[in-house]
């Protein structure tokens, strides 16, 4: 009997301690997200540099508007693509050319082939997307870290498992390991921080890739705002409107 | 053709006077003048078909002649001005050179009293299919062009209305106009109608028009998962038309005829049908396939018809009596059976591509095939898109059964290079 009771006594700790680490790893995601888009819906302009062999290969620039709702709408800016819009509406995601000047939709994989992997600029937060545990500690270029193994919770996440490293002092990211649906270890993001209007905020986003070993990309965030458009923008018949803040 | 040059131009100054004079509009919507400039070079070369049916008319026609495009490309936004203009110069052998300058697209996006409107001339393209699509009533836009030209628009003046998961739209397109030469410049008015439900989009479309009635469409495009992506389409048309040679029954001299070589049909309650699907890898292939049916495209006897009418005229020359210029004008008019969006009645496409994952290198395979008469066309072609420089190449090839379609045009094979730069 008084076995039972013990028995009972350390699951009840176990799923409360469980349920605090969920809380706790929210939180440090929300805390996280500070540092790379402290809005609910803005505007972000990035600038990609994609590297081969270490030599800059290519500059894109792209306007990201994001909404709640993982609702996120992409502008190339760069002259090659200039016109080309992709919008991404949870799990679904449409891509217009201005050549044809259609929506046309397109499948999680064909988005993931994309240039730069538009994923990776139009996702600026995890607490939506992320929960998980906290596994360990671990000291990352000299910045004691707390590690967090984080699963996605939707299935339109570009990477559906990430290892966090958040600083233990602030909870500012430092590193993150990218995991493909093969569980394949795809890309090692680093993040360099920056003081922008008096906040301490993530300015570079470098992406090492490691399915394609000579590969690598800069996500540099050249402006965050809180300009943002209406729901109807967020409507896949409205990309071949131009009536697009640019 | 001369209508619609004098229309762009029309709509150019309108633009140009916008562009000087409503700058506010810009700044109010946070807007601004942002324009981009592509020059691109296009070569091209053609291999004729030296046993071709149609060799006297040949000279005539403009098959195999073609050698040279450079067109200039202003894309973007000058104020509350959406622009694409293209001044093009192209080179066919045995000819001075060819300018052109047109305004593609200009036309305005905005809101009055709370509704969207555009205004002006701009692209309407429609659908879900790649080789062909059945419900792109508005634009017609030809498909399977190699290294084709910029698309231009039509003018237009819609209403525009969005809800949370869809969109209705109410086209005039071609205001004015009754029936034109060709069916894209036909006045109409359209019903587009858009809804999402979860990972599917549906597309409806309704069009009245002087010269097919009244045409119904739908039209869907699924992914069902992550690598995997279907649709398919459907266009009812009250009326349409197709083109198809002069009857057997004339008499011989009717041969020499060049207006009858070709005739026009109507064609009661026509459908037309698409059905095809992507599946893409992480290793950046992907291959699609693509059925279909068009009510209005020629059937295998419309082509063996044509050919026979084509050897007979070819029998004639060197008869006394028979002026061979009449020969070759009656043989290059009827090569204008080539000239239509569909060659087969029912056909099938395969593509396999690869592209680069992170963008780079784009190479892909076609293969054309007709169900009606055995015809193919086999096209590779290869990309690469750099910072600026984009350099595209490719080479095609018509074969198959000897009185199949594709196997009767008079080019055997067509090959291109392209090399753009963007500003």
């Amino acid at each position: 009997m008084f076995k039972r009771i013990a028995v009972m006594m350390l699951a009840t700790l176990g799923l409360n301690a469980l349920a605090a680490d969920d809380g706790k790893v929210k939180t440090l995601l929300k805390q996280a997200d500070e540092y790379r888009l402290a809005l609910d819906s803005g505007r972000v302009e990035t600038e990609v540099r994609s590297f081969k062999a270490g030599a800059l290969d290519k500059t894109r620039l792209y306007a990201v508007y994001l909404k709640p709702g993982h609702r996120s709408l992409v502008l190339f800016r760069t002259a090659s693509e200039r016109g080309q819009k992709m919008l991404m509406l949870g799990d679904d995601y449409w891509l217009m050319m201005p050549s044809s000047q259609r929506p046309l939709r397109i499948t999680p994989m064909q988005k993931l082939l994309g240039e730069a992997s538009t994923g990776d600029i139009a996702t600026m937060t995890w607490g939506e997307d992320y929960d998980g545990t906290v596994s360990g500690e671990e000291t990352i270029d000299g910045v004691p870290c707390l590690k967090l193994d984080l699963t996605g919770q939707r299935k339109g996440v570009s990477y559906p498992r990430i290892v966090l490293y958040l600083s233990k002092k602030d909870r500012h990211p430092v590193q993150a390991e990218l995991y493909v649906a093969s569980d394949k270890l795809a890309k090692l993001a680093r993040f360099t921080l920056g003081t922008v209007e008096g906040r301490k905020q993530v300015t570079v986003m470098t992406l090492i890739d490691h399915l394609q070993k000579e590969r690598s990309t800069e996500v540099h965030y050249l402006s965050r705002s809180d300009k943002t458009l209406s729901d109807d923008y967020f409507n896949p018949a409205f990309l071949v409107r131009a009536d697009l803040p640019q | 053709m001369k209508a619609l040059r004098r229309h762009g131009r029309l709509l150019l100054l309108l633009a140009t006077a916008a562009l000087f004079g409503s700058s506010g509009w810009a700044d109010a919507e946070g807007g601004a003048t942002e324009l981009g400039w592509t020059t691109r070079l296009v070569g091209e070369g053609h291999e004729l078909r030296r046993d071709s049916p149609f060799a006297a008319g040949l000279p005539l026609t403009g098959f195999g002649r073609d050698r040279y495009r450079i067109e200039q490309e202003l894309r973007g936004r000058a104020g509350p001005v959406s622009l694409l203009l293209t001044a093009t110069e192209s080179g066919q052998e045995g000819a001075k050179p060819n300018g052109r300058f047109l305004a593609n697209e200009a036309y305005v996006d905005f809101s009055l009293g709370g509704q969207r409107v555009s205004a002006g001339k701009k692209v309407l393209a429609g659908d879900v299919g790649y080789a062909f699509r059945p419900i792109d009533v508005l634009q017609r836009e030809s498909r399977m062009q190699m290294m084709p030209p910029q698309l231009e628009g039509i003018p237009m003046l819609s209403w525009d209305n969005f809800t949370t998961d869809g969109a209705w739209s109410l086209v005039i397109a071609n205001p004015g106009h009754q029936k034109r030469g060709e069916a894209r410049d036909d006045g109409s008015v359209a019903l587009k109608l858009y809804r999402r439900i979860t990972s599917a989009d549906f597309h409806g479309v309704l069009r009245k028009s002087t010269r097919y009635g009244l045409e119904a469409g739908a039209a869907t495009s699924w992914v069902p998962d992550e690598a995997l992506e279907l649709h398919a389409s459907l266009l009812v048309q009250t009326r349409g038309e197709r083109r198809l040679p002069m009857a057997d029954t004339v008499p011989v001299a009717a041969l020499l005829a060049a207006d009858g070589a070709i005739a026009t049909e109507t064609v009661n309650s026509p459908r037309k049908a698409l059905v095809g699907g992507t599946w893409t890898t992480a290793e950046g292939f992907s291959l699609l396939g693509e059925a279909w049916w068009d009510g209005t495209a020629p059937v295998a006897t419309d082509w063996q018809r044509l050919a026979r009418q084509a050897a007979q005229r070819a029998a004639l020359l060197g008869l006394p009596g028979v002026p061979a210029a009449a020969v070759a004008g009656a043989t290059a008019a009827s090569t204008r059976m080539f000239d239509q969006g569909n060659l087969p009645r029912r056909g099938l496409l395969a593509r396999l591509a690869w592209s680069e994952p992170g963008g780079g290198w784009s190479l892909s395979a076609d293969l054309l095939r007709s169900l009606d008469d055995d015809g193919t066309t086999l096209t590779a072609a290869a990309s690469w898109q750099g910072d600026r420089l984009r350099l595209d190449a490719g080479i095609r090839r018509y074969g198959g059964r000897v009185d199949s379609a594709y196997r009767l045009l008079p080019e055997a094979a067509t090959a291109f290079v392209g090399v753009s730069l963007a500003y």
